[in-house]
């Protein structure tokens, strides 16, 4: 009994870090998609430059979050069947991660969502746009809290 | 009785080549025996061998898969820009786009919350003229 017990926990902590580091890794399989733009900017590339540089956009303190990202992933398509494709793969990763949506906001035939799933190891923050002829996912994980991407919005 | 019967047994005549029969029969029998046992020996070989075949096709399969898994991560691992200044700025395009829906988003919010307080402002009133 006592062992069953053991298998059933140690197959469940597997379970849970599989899932964690599913989140991100979900959306790698786009890397090598046709029709689709996939972009990856690495931790090591977002370090390399000075972080004291000037915001491009006043008024917009990106610094604080750009420093604690691992990671920025950024997958588009303006190809009609990849992005339906695209548009029914994001909402079954954000259905299936552990998700919950932030924002909504539907304007001028432009539709965006941002989701966010926080972690003790990994926070990962995805933003759909959704132009009609053009569909983009931008993924944002890192060490971060919801306090610091809310930062920017100061 | 019985030792009647047994001497009348033992007087009855034995036929020629009654003994070679026996033993050929009996050999026969021992025969059959052994190659049921063959049989029996046979099945559990043949199902080491298929569970050690099995399980060197499983490895071999699942080493497969993890390594072209690797190489899809790989793939998806690489940074997309050699030029560490075209990353960042990429990587803050991306992120200024992330603000600007969120200030969006706020910029709703608060405009919802002012009508939100200019009507409790107006009840308010309307509620203190009502009291006098």
């Amino acid at each position: 009994m006592k062992t069953t017990v053991k298998i059933i926990l140690c197959v469940a902590m597997l379970m849970a870090s599989v899932t964690t580091n599913a989140q991100v890794k979900a959306f790698e399989k786009y890397a090598d998609t046709k029709n689709v733009t996939y972009v990856y900017i690495s931790k090591f590339m977002l370090r390399m430059v000075d972080a004291s540089s000037a915001p491009s956009v006043p008024g917009v303190n990106t610094q604080s979050l750009m420093k604690k990202l691992n990671g920025i992933q950024i997958i588009s398509s303006d190809n009609k069947n990849a992005i339906v494709r695209l548009k029914a793969d994001a909402q079954s990763i954000v259905k299936q991660g552990k998700y919950e949506l932030l924002m909504q906001m539907d304007e001028d035939g432009e539709k965006v969502r941002i989701y966010h799933s926080e972690g003790k190891q990994q926070s990962v923050v995805v933003m759909m746009a959704d132009e009609g002829d053009e569909f983009t996912v931008i993924v944002f994980s890192g060490t971060f809290t919801m306090e610091d991407v809310m930062k920017m919005t100061q | 009785m019985d030792e009647l019967n047994w001497k009348e047994l033992e007087q009855i005549p034995i036929p020629e080549g009654l003994e070679d029969r026996l033993s050929a029969k009996i050999d026969e029998w021992e025969r059959a025996e052994q190659q049921k046992k063959a049989r029996r020996l046979m099945l559990p070989r043949v199902v080491r061998y298929t569970s050690i075949a099995a399980c060197i096709a499983l490895v071999f399969g699942v080493g497969y898969y993890f390594l072209q898994k690797e190489e899809a991560v790989n793939l998806a691992e690489q940074d997309t820009y050699q030029d560490p200044v075209v990353a960042q700025q990429e990587a803050e395009k991306a992120l200024n786009l992330l603000a600007y829906n969120l200030n969006k988003g706020m910029g709703q919010m608060e405009k919802a919350k002012a009508i939100s307080d200019r009507t409790e402002m107006t009840l308010n009133k309307q509620l203190q003229v009502l009291e006098k």
